[in-house]
């Protein structure tokens, strides 16, 4: 649309500058307060800057979370390659190989994307004590894939529909077996959807607090989120150390958004809208 | 859509002519069976670890699965005891309240900041995708960092109090005073999602034609009458998507509430899913835990449903 009042497009990049300082005001706060000690963050006066910068809260932090920072990234890893393994030749059939049942297939994954997690960490915890795989990484990255699944089939199937299929086509004329076309043609093609799905499927379990609550017990098994939810002990919250924690937790997740933000609007507006 | 519809079958996969002499019965073999290689995973994943542990959730919400039955295996059913229980509970209803408010708060906020980004954000500008991009870090990150920073900022010596000290309000507890702590919860979970309502109504807005918007303004139309004649009737399937979409998400939030207030104080900002987790995971009631949850895959559904009927219309 054509500007209604400024004439020069950089009036227009001032204001969206402090649209965007405004509504990401919180992350400031969060970002100095975690070089500040706590008198100074909670003092009476609101202090823009810290007074001094406390780089011993981001070491304390780091220090006490790199075990749990590598739980994480275990878990999220592995859930998110199983649920790719799992979804992208199932994405694949069902929107182009006319298998029998995709459409209640997607239905029920529809559905099941719309459901609280609650739904299903309370029989899975049952049946995980009674299989005895509470308390155990591969438990928990079961329990992640129940959001992750769902979400994946629906995005890729979502991608996949603009996959040109005569490719396939022509490679099965030359003999290919569906598989090796799936490997060799469909799986290329479609790799920005592949990635962008990949990386949600990676930062769903990364930020998941439910599942590693009700699954895992054992300190040593803690998920960041989990150890970062446990520091809120008996004395009361030790602030510096979670504020730098918070924002090691989301360091994932900002750097994604730095280096794939093409993918990542694109990914969700399309896995959403379709 | 439509076109990609037609598109699909247009090159449906039609058995394709074998140019190569392939054995006859590995032939079939690929065209017939193939396919179902491609799905069984997703089958097999589908029925153990979706469709069962609904079924089981199900059944369980019928069931005395207490601690004590928990332990010694044997959870006997007991018909509707778990549901009468909820449903003569006062924290059950405060809590149902909770999550519409909560819901209907959210989806207002967060959908108005959505809105008028995208139209600020449909000019072009430079930098302009740096910025979007910064602006969808409160969705993308945890959920967990929100809950913590806006934990923070209502603390009783925190931001929010030291700025209306400048103005010579009083501190307040905001998250231990009843009501105050469920719209504090609702202003991080708005933070938390806008970036959602604005990136789906920006590529919404980015595909309509210049050409009517300026037709319109030769016609003399201002910039609202443009915004409410053009934008919003061509953004409205947008727009039941994103509301849609939305409103499922906020019904599913968990985290947040728990993080920031464990839904205290006295369980005045509980929402249905935190309740049921400290029906479950709390007070150790598994029965009454699968029947709260039965109870919100009911209104799901049903608001489902609704939509449905919406889109027919």
């Amino acid at each position: 649309m054509r500007p209604p009042a400024f004439r020069s497009p950089w009036l227009y990049t001032v204001v969206g500058i402090i649209i965007t300082v405004v509504l990401l005001s919180p992350l400031y706060w969060v970002l100095m307060g975690s070089f500040m000690t706590q008198r100074e963050l909670f003092s009476p006066h609101f202090s823009f800057w810290p007074r001094e910068f406390m780089f011993q809260n981001w070491t304390t932090a780091v220090g006490r979370l790199w075990p749990h920072f590598a739980t994480s990234a275990i878990v999220s890893v592995c859930t998110s390659t199983a649920t790719l393994l799992i979804t992208a030749p199932a994405a694949y059939a069902i929107v182009w190989l006319k298998v029998r049942g995709r459409g209640a297939i997607l239905s029920f994954m529809l559905t099941s994307q719309m459901l609280p997690a609650i739904v299903f960490v309370i029989p899975l915890f049952v049946l995980f004590s009674r299989m005895d795989i509470v308390n155990t990484l591969p438990g928990l990255i079961l329990g992640d894939m129940t959001f992750t699944v769902p979400f994946a089939l629906v995005m890729l199937g979502a991608y996949l529909r603009e996959f040109p299929y005569q490719l396939v086509e022509a490679a099965l004329v030359d003999g290919a077996g569906q598989w090796r076309a799936f490997f060799s043609i469909v799986l290329p093609v479609t790799m920005t959807g592949i990635i962008t799905v990949a990386i949600f499927s990676f930062l769903m379990p990364w930020g998941d607090l439910i599942f590693a609550l009700s699954l895992i017990t054992e300190a040593g098994l803690q998920p960041l989120t989990l150890e970062l939810y446990k520091a809120r002990g008996a004395l009361g919250i030790d602030w510096s150390f979670l504020l730098a924690g918070s924002l090691l937790t989301a360091l994932p997740a900002a750097l994604f958004v730095v280096a794939a933000s093409r993918f990542i609007v694109s990914g969700f507006t399309r896995g959403a809208l379709h | 859509m439509k076109q990609l519809e037609a598109a699909r079958t247009r090159v449906s996969p039609v058995p394709p002519a074998e140019h190569r002499p392939v054995p006859r019965r590995k032939a079939a073999w690929r065209r017939g069976l193939a396919p179902y290689t491609f799905i069984l995973p997703i089958l097999v994943f589908t029925l153990l670890l979706l469709a069962y542990p609904m079924f089981y959730s199900l059944t369980l919400s019928f069931q005395d699965a207490t601690v004590d039955t928990f332990v010694s295996g044997d959870m006997p059913f007991n018909g509707f005891a778990n549901y009468q229980q909820t449903l003569s509970t006062g924290t059950f209803w405060q809590a149902l309240v909770n999550t519409i408010v909560f819901t209907f708060c959210s989806i207002l906020f967060q959908f108005t900041i959505g809105f008028l980004l995208a139209l600020f954000f449909q000019n072009r500008f430079p930098l302009k995708n740096v910025l979007i991009a910064l602006l969808l870090i409160p969705w993308i990150a945890p959920v967990l960092t929100a809950a913590y920073t806006f934990k923070g900022l209502f603390n009783e010596v925190g931001p929010v109090n030291q700025v209306a000290h400048w103005f010579g309000i009083p501190s307040l507890p905001w998250l231990a005073l009843p009501g105050f702590a469920l719209a504090a919860t609702i202003v991080a979970n708005i933070w938390i999602g806008f970036p959602f309502n604005f990136i789906l109504l920006y590529s919404g807005v980015c595909g309509i034609p210049q050409e009517i918007y300026e037709a319109a303004r030769i016609d003399g139309a201002s910039y609202w009458r443009r915004v409410g004649y053009i934008t919003l009737p061509i953004l409205k399937p947008v727009t039941v998507a994103v509301l849609m979409l939305g409103t499922i998400y906020t019904v599913k939030v968990f985290d947040l509430v728990w993080i920031m207030t464990g839904g205290g104080p006295a369980n005045t900002s509980h929402l249905l899913s935190t309740y049921a987790y400290q029906v479950g995971f709390s007070l150790l009631n598994f029965g009454q835990a699968a029947a709260i949850a039965t109870v919100i895959v009911v209104l799901i559904l049903s608001l489902n449903l609704f939509q449905l009927l919406l889109q027919r219309k």
